[in-house]
Parts: C-alpha cells; sequence; structure tokens
C-alpha cells in the first residue's frame, strides 16, 4: 500500500506493516524531549511518580531535557526549577543539556532529528525536526503518557503536500516563505493535519532555512510538517543521530488529503503585523513605520544564515541611536561559529546587543517593551503583551529586515544593503 | 460511562477568529500558577466586572481557530475557578484543543454558534444528540464529533485519570491471557 512519510513512520513505531489517516494506533516514541518550565516538566515528574508509581521511567536514553528558557535565571524560584530539573535528570539516568541553545535546534545538533524517527515533546515547535526527516509532534499534556510508559496513542492524520516552486528572489529568507504559506493557505488550513513539505525551492534551500519553515507548521494548524531528506539532511546527519533507521521517503503514489503547490517567484519579503501570525502582509505596505527595537533570535531564526544576512545589511554601519537591536543566536554552537566568521563583531561594531542563547527574548521576559513601543522582530509570534506591555506590537519578518529597520529606525526594505553587500563581495549572492 | 451534557449562559463570546487565549489574562501573566492571582487578572482588559457576573456552569463561545498561537494553560485554569465549564467554538485550533481536552475540559466544535448566540443566552450542549442548542430561541447546531480518545479523556475528566484506567485495562487484558 503506498504511505506518505508519515504513515510509514507511525507504521514502524506502533509494529505494524502499514497504517492510514485515520487509523487509531499506539506508538513508541523513540524520543521524548521537554524543556523546563512551570507547569510542565515539574507536574509531568510529579504526576508520573505520585499518581502513576513511576519511580524511574523505562529507557532512559528516550529522553532529553533542556534547560533553555530562564536562562540565565532571574529570580530564586527559576533556579529552583532548574535544580529540580537537575537532579531529575541524575536521578533517571536522563541528559540534561543547560545553556547549549535552544532545545529545539540544539535537539538537531545533538542528533535526536534522526530522519525516520518518530519524536515527542510537549511544545509544538518540535515540528522543527521534520527539517530533517523525523515525525515530531507536540503533544502538550498529552507526553506524559511517554513519561508514564513506553507508549502514546494517536490517532494518523492526514497528510497535506505543499510543493513550492520557482526561485526565491534576492532578500526573500525562509521566513518570508513560511508567512507566506500562511497568507496563501490559511491559519486553520491543515488543522490536525500534516504537511510534507517539498519542491525545487525546499531543494535548493539550507537546512537551517528548513527548520525555520518546519518549526512553525502550528501556524498553519499542522500537528507537524516533515521534509524527506536529501544529501544535505544525511550529510548534517551522519555522526550525529541517535539510533541507525532507514531514512523514511514517501511513496510516488502516497495518498494525500490536499496538494497544494505555492510559486514564490514573486515573493517579496513579508511582515507579519498584529495581533497574530495570521496576518502576513507584504513589508512594502509598512515601510516607514516607526519602530523602537529590533529581535534577531529565537528558535524560528538566530541561525548563521540569518546573523550573515544581519551583518551583510549592517557591515561598517551603525543603528539609529537610541534602537535597540538584540541579537541571540539559537545555540553556542551558531554563536561559536559566527564568531569565527566574524559575524559576531561585525555586529557590535554596529551597536548590536548580543546575548548568548535563551528562548527569554522571544517571550518578553526580558528586553521587555513599553507601553507604545514597537518591535519587528523574528521571534515566533506577536500577540500583544509577548515582548512587554500589552499595548506594545510586534512586527515579524526576516533577520535583514530586522537589520535594515535598526539603521532606519522605521520598518526598512533590506534589498538595498542586501545588494550593496552583495556588489562589494564580488558579485551577486 | 457518558459525557455529562454541559448547560449554561453565555458568558462572553470571543467574536475574532484565530483568538489567542493568553490574552485572557494577558501574556504577561501566563507563568502565574496562583489560581486567586489569575483570577484577579482573568478578562481584565475586556470586562473587569467578568468574574462577580459569571456563574458556575457558563460556557465560552469562540470563532474559528478558537486557541490559535501558543496557548498556555493559566486561561482555561482560571476559566475553570470562575465556573466556566466549557467552550463551544466555530473551530478550535489543534494545540488548544489537544491540551484543554487533556486537562478534561469539555470543548465543542460548532459551526454557526457565533453567530446563534447573544451573551448571556442558555446555552445546552448534548453530546448524545451531537448538538448544540440555544435555550432562549430553540435553534440547534451539530457538533463536529469528538473521536473516541478525546471522549474517552473528557468522561475519565482528564489525560491521568483516563491513561490510569487505559493503563488498568491493559494489565487485565494482560493478566487475562
Amino acid at each position: 500500500m503506498p504511505q506518505t512519510m508519515t504513515e510509514k513512520i507511525l507504521a514502524r513505531a506502533s509494529g505494524r506493516a502499514s497504517v492510514k489517516a485515520g487509523d487509531d494506533i499506539v506508538a513508541k516514541p523513540d524520543f521524548v524531549i521537554a524543556y523546563d518550565f512551570p507547569g510542565y516538566t515539574d507536574v509531568f515528574f510529579k504526576e508520573t511518580r505520585e499518581e502513576f508509581g513511576v519511580d524511574k521511567v523505562a529507557r532512559p536514553e528516550r529522553f532529553v531535557l533542556f534547560i533553555d528558557h530562564m536562562v540565565p535565571a532571574a529570580a530564586p524560584k527559576e533556579e529552583e526549577l532548574h535544580k529540580m530539573t537537575r537532579a531529575w535528570g541524575k536521578a533517571q539516568g536522563v541528559p540534561v543539556h543547560e545553556r547549549e541553545g535552544i532545545g529545539h535546534q540544539v535537539s538537531a545538533e545533538l542528533g535526536y532529528a534522526t530522519p525516520g524517527a518518530f519524536a515527542v515533546h510537549f511544545d509544538g515547535h518540535v515540528s522543527q525536526l521534520g527539517a530533517f526527516g523525523t515525525y515530531a509532534f507536540g503533544a502538550r499534556k498529552g507526553v506524559l503518557e511517554a513519561f508514564v510508559g513506553e507508549t502514546m496513542a494517536l490517532t494518523v492524520p492526514p497528510t497535506v503536500k505543499v510543493e513550492i516552486v520557482g526561485k526565491l528572489q534576492p532578500g526573500v529568507m525562509a521566513r518570508d516563505v513560511f508567512h507566506h504559506m500562511v497568507r496563501v493557505m490559511g491559519p486553520s488550513s491543515c488543522a490536525f493535519k500534516v504537511v510534507e513539505l517539498c519542491g525545487p525551492v525546499i531543494d535548493e534551500m539550507s537546512i537551517e532555512g528548513r527548520q525555520t519553515i518546519c518549526g512553525q507548521a502550528m501556524f498553519l494548524g499542522a500537528t507537524t510538517m516533515l521534509i524527506a531528506p536529501d544529501a544535505k539532511t544525511l550529510d548534517y546527519v551522519r555522526g550525529r543521530s541517535k539510533i541507525a533507521l532507514e531514512p523514511v521517503f514517501p511513496d510516488p503514489d502516497a495518498v494525500y488529503e490536499t496538494e497544494v503547490r505555492i510559486d514564490v517567484s514573486s515573493l517579496s519579503p513579508i511582515v507579519v503585523v498584529p495581533p497574530s501570525p495570521a496576518n502576513t502582509r507584504d513589508l512594502m505596505d509598512y515601510v516607514g513605520i516607526e519602530v523602537h527595537t529590533g529581535y534577531l533570535g529565537s528558535c524560528a531564526s538566530g541561525r548563521l544564515e540569518d546573523l550573515r544576512a544581519a551583518a551583510d545589511v549592517l557591515r561598517g554601519r551603525r543603528i539609529k541611536p537610541g534602537f535597540q537591536l538584540h541579537v541571540v543566536p539559537t545555540s553556542q554552537a551558531i554563536m561559536a561559529q559566527a564568531a569565527n566568521e566574524g559575524l559576531i563583531g561585525c555586529l557590535v561594531e554596529a551597536g548590536a546587543f548580543i546575548s548568548s542563547p535563551s528562548c527569554d527574548y522571544c517571550f518578553g521576559k526580558i528586553a521587555t517593551m513599553a507601553d507604545g513601543q514597537r518591535a519587528v522582530s523574528t521571534g515566533t509570534l506577536n500577540t500583544p503583551g509577548r515582548m512587554g506591555s500589552v499595548d506594545s506590537e510586534i512586527y515579524i519578518c526576516n533577520a535583514a529586515v530586522v537589520a535594515a529597520s535598526a539603521l532606519e529606525g522605521c520598518i526598512a526594505d533590506p534589498r538595498p544593503y542586501l545588494a550593496q553587500a552583495a556588489t562589494a563581495a564580488g558579485g551577486p549572492k | 460511562m457518558s459525557l455529562a451534557n454541559l448547560q449554561g449562559r453565555v458568558a462572553w463570546i470571543f467574536e475574532e477568529d484565530d483568538f489567542d487565549i493568553d490574552l485572557i489574562v494577558g501574556v504577561r501573566n501566563i507563568k502565574i500558577t496562583d489560581l486567586n492571582e489569575l483570577v484577579a487578572v482573568t478578562m481584565s482588559d475586556y470586562d473587569p466586572g467578568f468574574a462577580t457576573a459569571v456563574k458556575k456552569g457558563d460556557l465560552l463561545v469562540g470563532g474559528k481557530n478558537f486557541g490559535y498561537g501558543h496557548p498556555h494553560y493559566p486561561a482555561m485554569r482560571a476559566m475553570r475557578h470562575l465556573g466556566i465549564s466549557g467552550v463551544i467554538a466555530e473551530s478550535f485550533s489543534p494545540g488548544f484543543f489537544r491540551g484543554e481536552i487533556s486537562m478534561g475540559f469539555p470543548l465543542a466544535t460548532c459551526p454557526g454558534i457565533r453567530a446563534a448566540v447573544q451573551r448571556w443566552d442558555e446555552v445546552q450542549v448534548d453530546w448524545a444528540k451531537g448538538q448544540a442548542t440555544n435555550l432562549r430561541t430553540g435553534q440547534a447546531l451539530p457538533l463536529q464529533p469528538l473521536s473516541s480518545a478525546e471522549r474517552g479523556t473528557l468522561e475519565a475528566g482528564g489525560l491521568v485519570p483516563y491513561l490510569k484506567t487505559r493503563l488498568a485495562a491493559q494489565a487485565q487484558a494482560v493478566g487475562s491471557t
């Protein structure tokens, strides 16, 4: 029977020859991933022990925990939570990775993004492991089932195939492609479904760009998003993968619920205007709006190609006096590489405030805005209050737009700066 | 076991599509775990008198894709504490839907509900009949069915008791073979 990637992965994980959309199955997650956050991990640890009498989780090698929120701790009770997480990891034989970066990125660096694997988390942004052909599901409270036992009951979701065709114009990044998908398809178009993403634009795209797109599957309503592995994927995971699995590819005659084809040849940079990630607009219609702060980071952006694009815009220039530009590389590995490439120096010289990796800028825990302020941001969300006062505004855009806006103090088009950088580097990029 | 029907007044209609429920308590308050603190900020940006106006059994009504964004738990924890017994919406965002069903909080998907009710109308959700009825107007609208796991979770009162029931059934099945 022809199958989608999702069906193949969930068939293996449930010990069946095949499954199809709509089947109720009991599957064994290969990986159980979480970061510590009040009301989530602390509750899972407690309920696992007190409600189910499970003192030691089965097969602790399935688990990995990250400390990436509330980093560094700003109050004793935050550090208490981290202490509890470290202690639980030690007692259970579960690795706890701390201050290495945002867990969804570090998971990939450490090899939990194994092509063909089934991974679960409580947080939906884990879908970015789908960039490597991993079925990564943010089950919210449902992840408790994988703490208590080795299995999880679920219904096989139908798959929407999305093919991205054409050729991206200079200055248009993966971030723009994703939010354009939301604009074309609708914010609930893939509710309770999986997206299988493919097409020449995805083939050409970097691993980082694919992580950016897959990580935001939830804003299409999707359960997760996957890309079939290619040579780039297999190069990345070689020597990293935590378990040996055959990569999984969709059958050519797999049954999709819907097939969508989006041509991005004429796509220009976008901006997602408040109050919701459903509001994709053309950047050029918002150029000139005064902004006061910029955030370049998060699990959705903040990777090397984002930092390079920002550096191309900012090299040899200074951001507007009084503008606050926060640059937060997504992981320590990315930050170190950025330093090696001279990107950190370039950004600092331009006036950027550089932070070690942390999730805290994305939800306004630090660098919070006051009433009436506006941000350009590569963070995940633009809900009012997400980055401070409920009377502040967040405009989501790509990393180059954040950088250009930092120079001008208003929402700005990065393409003239990028064109200059390309000329200086000896030809178009 | 059968799922208890819901009946109560429409305490609030969230008219907008893609509504981010964190706004109910304010995003700045999503790390608050103390229920009294949470209730004090609940709906303060919408109706400061909300907490005193609602009574046990009241319902919320939402638009399409209700719960879009990053749906954290505090908003509905606070609503339950105030007596809200469930949400009826045009449709739900999956992350919100999964999360709240796991908490044992009834969510009814009912296309057409937003236009069919006014604030404080008495509404009934009948799971067996698969319909929501506005008791003021008599208008009945069909519900989208729950999956067996969703229904089982709600009947048990949440994921923890549901998992316990399932694990006990599995143990019994293993013991009897």
